[in-house]
C-alpha cells in the first residue's frame, strides 16, 4: 500500500497546471466554434483521447495522466472538451467492436471534434428496462430503415452522428434481437426537438426517425449482438473522472465557505452557525472518503485491472452526494438559494473562471442534482446490480425472465 | 499509487484472522462479560508471542517496528470478533504515547514489558466533560518534593482494573494547554479504580481517582507542559486506530446479514429478492467500501507523515462512526426478531462499533475539525 504520488507524477501535474495558467480562455466560449476551437487546442497539447493508442491519435497515456489533466482542468474551471461522448464511449466501442474501415472513418473525426456525437438508446417505454426498446431497423438491401422514436438525448441538437440501438429481430426474446449502429444525424427523416430541463435549459432533446438511413458498414459488431455490445459500451466507466468530480465539489465547497463568511443568520455570520458548520463539515468529510474511493479506482486501473463493484459502488455514492450536497447548500442560503438572478456577488456561486466568468447562481446546480440519480442507471438500478451481482443476492422475480423463460421452453 | 494490501500485509491479516476465529468464539466472548479479568491471560500471552502486542514499537525495545496501516488491519480483525482485550488500552493508546514522547529510559523501562505483555498499561485523559480539547483536562499535578502531587479523577479510562501503569494527562499550568503526561504506577499510594459498566460488555473500564499521588520526576513522558501536542497526536492515532475497529464489526453484520437474505425466506421468497431488503444490503456495501477507504487512506497518511493525516483522521473517525452505527443497526432490522435477541451475534457487533463512536471525538468533533482544515484553506 502507497497512496503517494510518484515524481513522475508530480512532474506531470506541474507541467499540466503551468500549460493551463498559460492557455486557459479568458472570457466565456459563447458558440459552439469557439467551443470546438478550444477542444482542438487541448488536443494538439495532448490533453483530449489521452488513453487511446496511439495509432488512433491518442497517448496511450495512463490513467493516472488522465486523472491528473482532469483534475487540473477541474481546479481552474475550465470548460471541457466538446465531445465527451465521442471521446468516452463511443471512440473505445469502436476501437473495441469496428472494423480497420470504421475506425478510420470515424476515429481521428471524435478526437479532433469534426463530428459531436450523441447516444440514442432510451426510448418513451425503455429506460432502465432499455431491453424493452421498440425503434426498429429493417434490412432493406443495401442499407438499414430506421423508424421510431429516441428520448433523453444528451446533445442531440448539436450531435452530427448517433450510436443508436434498434431491434432488427421481433420474434426472440427482446435481448436477442437488437442491433448497435451510428447513424448520420444530418439526414432527412430525423426530426430533433429539444426538450426543456427542469433547470430552464434544454441539454436533452427527443428524436424522431421516419426512414432514416443507416449504411451496410455502420452496423457495429455482429447483427442482433448489439445488447452485449451496449453493456461493454456502459461499462467504459469514467474511472479517470474520479479526481475532477472530487475537485469541482472542493472548488464549490471552498466558494461555500466564503459565501458563509458574509450571509447572516440568527444575527451572527452563517460560518459561526454550529448547524451550519456541521452541514459543511459533514460535506466535507463525505466528499473526501470520494477522494480516496478515487484513488483506490486509479490504483485498479494503474494496474490494468478493470474496476470491479468499485465502479457501481462509486456512481451510487457520487450521485447519492451531488443531491445531499446541494440539499445542504440550499438549506444554508435559505431564500437566496431559490434565486436565478439577483444574488448579490457575494452570496453567489462562483463558476466564474477566466473561462466563464459568470457568477453562478447555486440553485440551477441543486436542480441539476436530480439526474445523476436516474442516468447511467438509477439509484435503484445500481442497487439491485450490487446485491444480485456483488453481494450474491437472489434475483427478484420478474415477469420478463418468466416470459423468456416460456419461449425457450417453447 | 498502489491501494491493495502487500502480501506481506494480507500474510499478517489472515493469521489474525485465522487465531481469532478459532480462539475467540462467540462463547469466549460471552465468558469474558462477567469475567473479572475481562481478558484471556493465555491468549494474551499468545498475541505476544505472535508480535502482535509489539507491533508498532521500535525493533530495539522489542517490537517489530510496522506501521499504522498493519496495526488498523490487526485492529479491523479485533473488531471482527469482538476481542475482549486491554490490547486498545495497553498499545495502541499508551504503548503509542511512550514510544511517541517518552526518553530512551523510560522506552526501556516500558516497551519491552508491553510487547512481551508482562506489563499492561493504559492511558487516563477523559474527565468530567465530553469535549475533546485540552480544557477539558483539570486533573492537578503541582510539582514538589522531586517529582510531581497529583490530585483528581479520570473516567472511562480502559482496563484500567487490570493496568500496571496509566499514562496521565494532568494539568500543570493554567495556559489552555498546559498538560503534562505522566507515567504513573496503579499500585502508587492515593490510586483508587472503581469499575463502571460500558453497554459493549467487553469493554471493560474503570474510573481511577488520585489523591495526593507522588509521581517523581523521571515519570514525566515528554516535556513537563508540553503534553497536549502528543495527546492530539495520539489522539488522531487513536480516531483512527478505533474506525479500523468499527470497520471490522460492521464489515462481519453486513456478511452476516448478507447471508442471512440468502437463506430466510418469507411469502415463498428469500428476503433478498425484496428490493426493500436488497437496496439495505446494497447501502451497507457503500457504507463498509467507503470505510474501508476511509480507515486506510487515514492509516497511510498516518504512516507516511503525509501533510493531510489529521484531516484524514478526522475524516475516518467522522465517517465510519456514522456508518457503523447505520450497517450494524441495519443489520439488526434485517434480521428481524432474531436481531432484537441477546443470543444472536449481532448485538457484540453494534455494540463494540458503539463504544467507539463518541471516543476520541465523535462525528460532530471531527466534522468541526476538518472544516477547520478547509477554512485555513480558503483565508
Ligand atoms: C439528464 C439526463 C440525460 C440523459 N441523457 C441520455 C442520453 O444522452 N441518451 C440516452 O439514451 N438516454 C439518456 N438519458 C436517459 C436515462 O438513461 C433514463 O432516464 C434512465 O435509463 C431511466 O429510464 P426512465 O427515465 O425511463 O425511467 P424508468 O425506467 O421508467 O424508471 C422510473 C423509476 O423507476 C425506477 N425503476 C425502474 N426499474 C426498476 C427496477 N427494476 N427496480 C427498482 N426500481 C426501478 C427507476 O429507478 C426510477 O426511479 C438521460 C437522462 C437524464 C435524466
Amino acid at each position: 500500500m502507497d497512496l503517494s504520488f510518484t515524481q513522475e507524477d508530480i512532474a506531470f501535474r506541474a507541467r499540466v497546471r503551468k500549460w493551463f495558467e498559460e492557455n486557459l480562455p479568458k472570457d466565456e466560449l459563447k458558440s459552439l466554434d469557439e467551443r470546438v476551437a478550444w477542444h482542438r487546442k487541448l488536443y494538439a497539447a495532448g490533453y483530449v483521447g489521452m488513453g487511446w493508442p496511439k495509432e488512433y491519435g491518442g497517448q496511450d497515456a495512463r490513467p493516472m495522466e488522465q486523472a491528473i489533466v482532469q483534475d487540473e482542468m477541474a481546479r481552474v474551471n475550465a470548460p471541457s472538451t466538446v465531445n465527451g461522448l465521442g471521446l468516452s464511449i463511443v471512440g473505445p466501442t469502436i476501437i473495441h467492436h469496428g472494423t480497420p474501415e470504421q475506425k478510420s472513418r470515424f476515429l481521428r473525426k471524435i478526437m479532433n471534434a469534426e463530428e459531436i456525437w450523441c447516444q440514442l438508446f432510451s426510448e418513451p417505454n425503455a429506460g432502465s428496462d432499455l431491453a424493452a426498446l421498440k425503434c426498429r431497423a429493417d434490412d432493406k438491401g443495401d442499407h438499414w430503415e430506421i423508424n421510431g422514436q429516441k428520448v433523453w438525448t444528451s446533445g442531440g441538437f448539436i450531435a452530427d452522428w448517433g450510436i443508436l440501438l434498434a431491434r432488427t429481430d421481433q420474434n426472440v426474446p427482446k435481448h436477442q434481437g437488437i442491433s448497435f449502429f451510428l447513424i448520420n444525424m444530418r439526414q432527412p427523416g430525423i426530426d430533433v426537438r429539444p426538450l426543456k430541463q427542469i433547470t430552464g435549459g434544454s441539454e436533452f432533446c427527443e428524436v424522431f426517425f421516419t426512414k432514416s438511413r443507416v449504411e451496410k458498414d455502420h452496423l457495429i459488431g455482429k447483427l442482433n449482438q448489439g445488447w452485449q455490445i451496449a453493456q461493454t459500451t456502459l461499462g467504459f466507466e469514467r474511472g479517470a473522472g474520479t479526481l475532477n468530480r472530487v475537485t469541482t465539489y472542493l472548488m464549490s465547497l471552498r466558494r461555500l465557505v466564503d459565501v458563509c463568511r458574509s450571509l447572516k443568520v440568527n444575527g451572527h455570520t452563517a460560518i459561526e452557525d454550529a448547524a451550519v458548520r456541521q452541514k459543511i463539515g459533514r460535506a466535507y468529510v463525505e466528499l473526501e472518503v470520494m477522494r480516496y474511493a478515487g484513488l483506490r479506482i486509479l490504483s485498479r486501473l494503474e494496474k490494468g485491472q478493470r474496476p470491479g463493484p468499485e465502479s457501481s459502488i462509486a456512481k451510487l455514492y457520487y450521485s447519492e452526494y451531488d443531491k445531499r450536497y446541494h440539499h445542504w447548500v440550499m438549506e444554508i442560503l435559505g431564500p437566496y438559494g431559490n434565486l436565478l438572478e439577483g444574488t448579490p456577488a457575494a452570496y453567489a456561486e462562483e463558476t466564474g473562471s477566466g473561462a466563464s466568468g459568470r457568477h453562478g447562481v447555486w440553485g440551477v446546480d441543486f436542480l441539476q442534482s436530480f439526474g445523476p440519480t436516474i442516468y447511467a442507471g438509477s439509484s435503484q438500478i445500481q442497487k439491485n446490480i450490487i446485491g444480485e451481482r456483488v453481494l450474491g443476492l437472489p434475483k427478484e422475480v420478474r415477469t420478463d425472465r418468466i416470459e423468456i423463460a416460456k419461449q425457450k421452453g417453447g | 499509487m498502489d491501494f491493495d494490501f502487500t502480501s506481506d500485509q494480507v500474510m499478517l491479516r489472515n493469521t489474525v484472522r485465522e487465531y481469532l476465529t478459532d480462539k475467540c468464539t462467540s462463547q469466549f466472548v460471552r465468558s469474558m462479560f462477567d469475567d473479572q479479568a475481562g481478558y484471556s491471560k493465555a491468549m494474551w500471552k499468545e498475541m505476544a508471542d505472535n508480535g502482535w502486542l509489539g507491533l508498532t514499537f521500535p525493533e530495539d525495545n522489542g517490537g517489530l517496528g510496522l506501521g499504522q496501516v498493519e496495526l488498523s488491519m490487526i485492529l479491523e480483525e479485533m473488531g471482527r470478533a469482538v476481542l475482549p482485550s486491554p490490547y486498545f488500552a495497553s498499545v495502541v493508546l499508551a504503548g503509542a504515547a511512550i514510544a511517541d514522547a517518552g526518553d530512551k529510559a523510560q522506552k526501556d523501562k516500558y516497551l519491552g514489558g508491553i510487547g512481551s505483555g508482562e506489563l499492561i498499561a493504559t492511558m487516563g485523559w477523559l474527565e468530567d466533560a465530553t469535549s475533546w480539547g485540552p480544557g477539558a483536562i483539570n486533573l492537578k499535578a503541582e510539582s514538589g518534593g522531586g517529582g510531581f502531587v497529583l490530585n483528581g479523577l479520570k473516567r472511562f479510562v480502559p482496563f484500567a482494573h487490570v493496568a500496571d501503569v496509566a499514562i496521565v494527562a494532568a494539568r500543570t499550568s493554567s495556559k489552555p494547554d498546559g498538560i503534562t503526561l505522566f507515567a504513573v504506577d496503579m499500585k502508587s499510594q492515593g490510586v483508587a479504580t472503581t469499575p463502571v459498566t460500558n453497554m459493549d460488555l467487553t469493554s471493560k473500564a474503570a474510573e481511577v481517582s488520585f489523591s495526593n499521588v507522588r509521581v517523581p520526576e523521571e515519570n514525566v513522558i515528554g516535556d513537563v507542559d508540553g503534553g497536549w501536542p502528543v495527546l492530539k497526536r495520539l489522539l488522531d492515532k487513536a480516531a483512527v486506530s478505533a474506525a479500523a475497529e468499527m470497520l471490522g464489526a460492521s464489515r462481519k453484520s453486513m456478511e452476516m446479514s448478507v447471508d442471512y437474505a440468502k437463506v430466510r425466506e418469507t411469502f415463498g421468497q428469500p428476503i433478498g429478492t425484496f428490493q426493500a431488503i436488497k437496496h439495505m444490503a446494497a447501502d451497507m456495501l457503500v457504507e463498509v467500501e467507503s470505510s474501508h477507504g476511509a480507515v486506510y487512506y487515514a492509516s497511510w497518511a498516518q504512516a507516511a507523515g503525509a501533510p493531510d493525516a489529521s484531516l484524514a483522521a478526522s475524516v475516518a473517525k467522522a465517517y465510519v462512526g456514522d456508518a457503523s452505527r447505520k450497517v450494524c443497526g441495519d443489520s439488526i432490522q434485517l434480521h428481524g426478531g432474531i436481531g432484537f435477541t441477546w443470543e444472536f451475534d449481532l448485538h457484540l457487533y453494534f455494540k463494540r462499533a458503539k463504544y467507539y463512536e463518541p471516543m476520541f471525538g465523535d462525528a460532530d468533533y471531527h466534522r468541526e475539525q476538518a472544516l477547520r482544515t478547509l477554512e485555513a484553506e480558503t483565508k
